[in-house]
């Protein structure tokens, strides 16, 4: 049977649309538990304000915040893609000055409609601020959608919302048929000790 | 000093799709062959993943350092800066680039091997366009027909036969050559979008089947079958259903104790006498410089690296380059043109798992399949749908102006669309022009102090741009057919970089447009080899694998068969 969190499944979505009532301050202090590897606290902090409005918690699941996507920007910053960390931050603090410039406060000090005004302002452009919004919503993406061995996708949040199955370890010819709701298997490649 | 090492009768430059083949019939025969290869084994256990951020996002299958550090630049045009090309998934590693590829294994048409005469006996002499230094091979599909099934059953290829010596099998490819026999293992099996998409083309009065792959459908030789996890493109096998040269030819050549595996040696020079002979490789490996003594050499790298090395590899004999006292080597390359047309379906056609390999493909508008008067171009492409993607790449979607690229409205999109966007790979019968080639970049070098392959990708070329245009059509009115909502066909500018190159070392009877003759030997230096893409003058509308493999195994069996006259 079907047991994936879908727009359908209505007593999931009641739980869920409670979830959403988390006040973005309890997000941050949770983010900041983790100790940032490549970012400061305050940068962290306002990335977090950013992708929180880029997939916000909703009716349809949880958001790339709880879905610890920042966690995996953090740790490939400081890793993998260490080149580009000083980049990602200038950028970040180019985003940070813009939001104060247009909209009177920093972004973690803005209203969720505020900072979703922000976004829309962004997207599309082609300026630095918008160079940045590519790159962080590709790296949020990677961090929601990836496989949680890296951080991200908390509860497999990312997978459900897309309704991906999950990587299993071999896939039978009635789970690719058209139309089929693929039970999810929901296991790290890395072993069942990601994702929770 | 380089250190010389004990003699062999063949050392062979890289271990990849096709020096991978080419030990097994050398080795069989009994010569002491020495496989050099920059990289090593990988371990399925320990390499292979089903992981998009590992495999596609961080290609750390696809992309080794070394090949990175020594990747070419490219520019459009001769009076153009050459820039680095960025990554590409040029590899070290025993196995090579059929360790990640999608494993399509294709025979080429019959009429590939003689487009030029074709075009101009169907179509007249003004049908070849302009600029092209196209020839006709030097052998027929007919001369090469054994090697494919040779290849075929040694590495393993799972497919339908569409003509068998003449008898023609509607479920099969009914445009292809005729074969010998029957493929050893049967098709891939389908998934529901694939059956549907055949079925539509069915509707549509074309004549679609399921294409041949390097995937074992069952188990085979040992070798376990494919569990169509979804982790195929950019990835390893990690049960082994791929039929790398890694898991086949080579251990198989490793077995008759003929060959020996040199890992981790960077070969720098191919070394020649005063005669013009070619006397052995030297190469580096863990900072010492070796001389491996060869009475044959076969160069057998990527594309890129097989000229790059001819060119560096100067001697009095070859004062440009190893076998380019014509000026041949680095002449009629050409990358791949390809195409990828998505479209968006109005149901969820789930082809989260799968493989590239798995999938439908559509001939009618490729080669010479189609009447082409009056349409202004020469060959066409192939259409092929698949199965296989992965979650961060379907985020990422296309949102098609239907939603915002963030928020609620934007998770609404993709919860319902992510699972509904099919892509596709459309490739184009290529030609070489005298405007694209390889050479040594003047500037960028790798960290030895060598240059790096420079392409120049020679700009828009009308005859490949019409025909793909006339290809994304087709596969527009195949999606549409299916139910598609949205359709996008991207702008065909040609490929810089590609990962289907061809050319540089071209065979061909003619010494004076061609590096190697017929056999795959050098026109001037008469015990070196080249082995690879780099030999092909047409790409065929499909990928060059199974085919550079075939011509591998013929110049083996070649060398074998004229041993004492070749060898010296």
């Amino acid at each position: 049977m079907i047991d994936r969190m879908n727009s359908r499944d209505v007593s999931r979505r009641a739980l869920i649309q409670s979830a959403a009532f988390v006040p973005l301050a309890a997000l941050v202090s949770s983010a900041q538990q983790t100790s940032p590897a490549a970012l400061t606290p305050a940068q962290m902090k306002t990335l977090v304000a950013f992708i929180d409005r880029l997939i916000p918690r909703d009716e349809l699941g949880p958001g790339a915040v709880e879905a610890g996507a920042q966690i995996y920007i953090d740790r490939v910053l400081a890793g993998p893609n260490a080149g580009e960390k000083d980049s990602f931050i200038q950028g970040l603090e180019a985003v940070d000055a813009y939001a104060k410039r247009v909209h009177g406060a920093a972004i973690a000090e803005l209203s969720a409609e505020k900072r979703d005004q922000l976004l829309a302002e962004l997207a599309g452009g082609s300026t630095p601020e918008s160079q940045f919004f590519n790159r962080a919503r590709r790296l949020t993406l990677e961090g929601m959608f990836g496989d949680p061995y890296y951080g991200g996708n908390k509860d497999f949040a990312g997978w459900d919302l897309i309704r991906y199955p999950g990587p299993r370890p071999a896939v039978a010819a009635e789970d690719q048929g058209l139309n089929v709701d693929v039970k999810p298997y929901r296991v790290s490649a890395y072993g069942v000790k990601y994702g929770h | 000093m380089a250190t010389s090492l004990k003699p062999v009768d063949v050392a062979i430059i890289g271990l990849g799709a096709a020096g991978g083949v080419a030990v097994l019939p050398l080795a069989r025969a009994g010569l002491k062959v020495a496989g050099l290869e920059a990289g090593t084994w990988m371990d399925p256990h320990r390499d292979f993943h089903a992981d998009e951020v590992y495999n596609n996002v961080r290609r750390l299958v696809s992309s080794s350092p070394k090949a990175q550090q020594e990747c070419p630049t490219v520019r459009a045009t001769s009076s153009q800066q050459a820039r680095s090309a960025g990554v590409h998934p040029m590899m070290n590693a025993i196995g090579g680039t059929s360790i990640h590829y999608w494993a399509q294994s294709w025979r080429l048409k019959p009429w590939d091997f003689h487009t030029r005469s074709e075009s101009i006996r169907r179509y007249g002499p003004s049908s070849i366009p302009a600029g092209t230094t196209l020839e006709d091979w030097p052998l027929t599909y007919d001369e090469l027909e054994p090697y494919y099934d040779i290849i075929e059953q040694e590495v393993g290829v799972s497919g339908k036969a569409g003509n068998i010596q003449g008898r023609i099998d509607p479920a099969g490819n009914v445009f292809e050559g005729p074969r010998q026999r029957e493929y050893p293992m049967p098709p891939l099996r389908g998934a529901g979008f694939t059956d549907r998409m055949m079925e539509t083309a069915r509707k549509m009065g074309w004549k679609p089947f399921r294409p041949p792959a390097a995937i074992n459908s069952q188990p085979y030789r040992g070798r376990a079958a494919c569990v169509f996890h979804g982790y195929c493109s950019a990835g390893g096998c990690h049960v082994g259903a791929k039929n790398s040269t890694a898991t086949t030819t080579i251990p198989d050549a490793v077995r008759t104790k003929n060959l020996t595996i040199f890992d981790k040696a960077h070969v720098t020079r191919i070394i020649t006498d005063s005669n013009g002979r070619v006397t052995g490789v030297n190469y580096i490996r863990n900072r010492q410089e070796y001389f491996q003594p060869a009475k044959i050499v076969l160069v057998a790298g990527y594309t890129y690296e097989n000229s790059r090395l001819l060119l560096l590899s100067k001697s009095k004999a070859y004062p440009n380059g190893l076998s380019n006292n014509h000026g041949q080597v680095g002449r009629h390359y050409f990358g791949h043109w390809s195409s990828n047309v998505s479209a968006l379906l109005p149901y969820d056609i789930n082809v989260w798992y799968g493989l590239p390999a798995q999938g439908v493909t559509v001939d009618e508008w490729a080669d010479d399949t189609f009447d082409h008067a009056g349409l202004g171009f020469i060959g066409g492409a192939s259409l092929h749908v698949y199965t296989e993607r992965h979650p961060i790449e379907a985020a990422a979607m296309n949102t098609y102006g239907r939603a915002p690229v963030f928020g609620s409205a934007w998770k609404k999109f993709v919860h319902d669309n992510a699972g509904r966007v099919a892509s596709t790979y459309l490739q184009t019968n290529t030609l070489p022009y005298e405007t694209s080639y390889l050479d040594l970049d003047p500037e960028v070098r790798d960290p030895l102090g060598d240059p790096v392959c420079r392409i120049t990708a020679g700009g828009v070329r009308e005859n490949e741009q019409r025909a793909l245009q006339h290809a994304q059509n087709k596969m527009e009115e195949w999606f549409r057919a299916a139910g598609a909502i949205e359709v996008t066909k991207p702008p065909n500018n040609g490929p810089g970089i590609s990962t289907h190159a061809y050319g540089g070392t071209r065979m061909g009877d003619n010494p004076d447009t061609n590096v190697v003759d017929r056999w795959g030997f050098s026109h001037e230096a008469p015990n070196l080899g080249v082995l690879g893409a780099s030999v092909m003058g047409s790409s065929g509308a499909r990928n060059p694998t199974l085919t550079l493999q075939a011509l591998a195994w013929r110049t083996a069996e070649h060398l074998v068969k004229n041993w004492k006259s070749l060898a010296g």
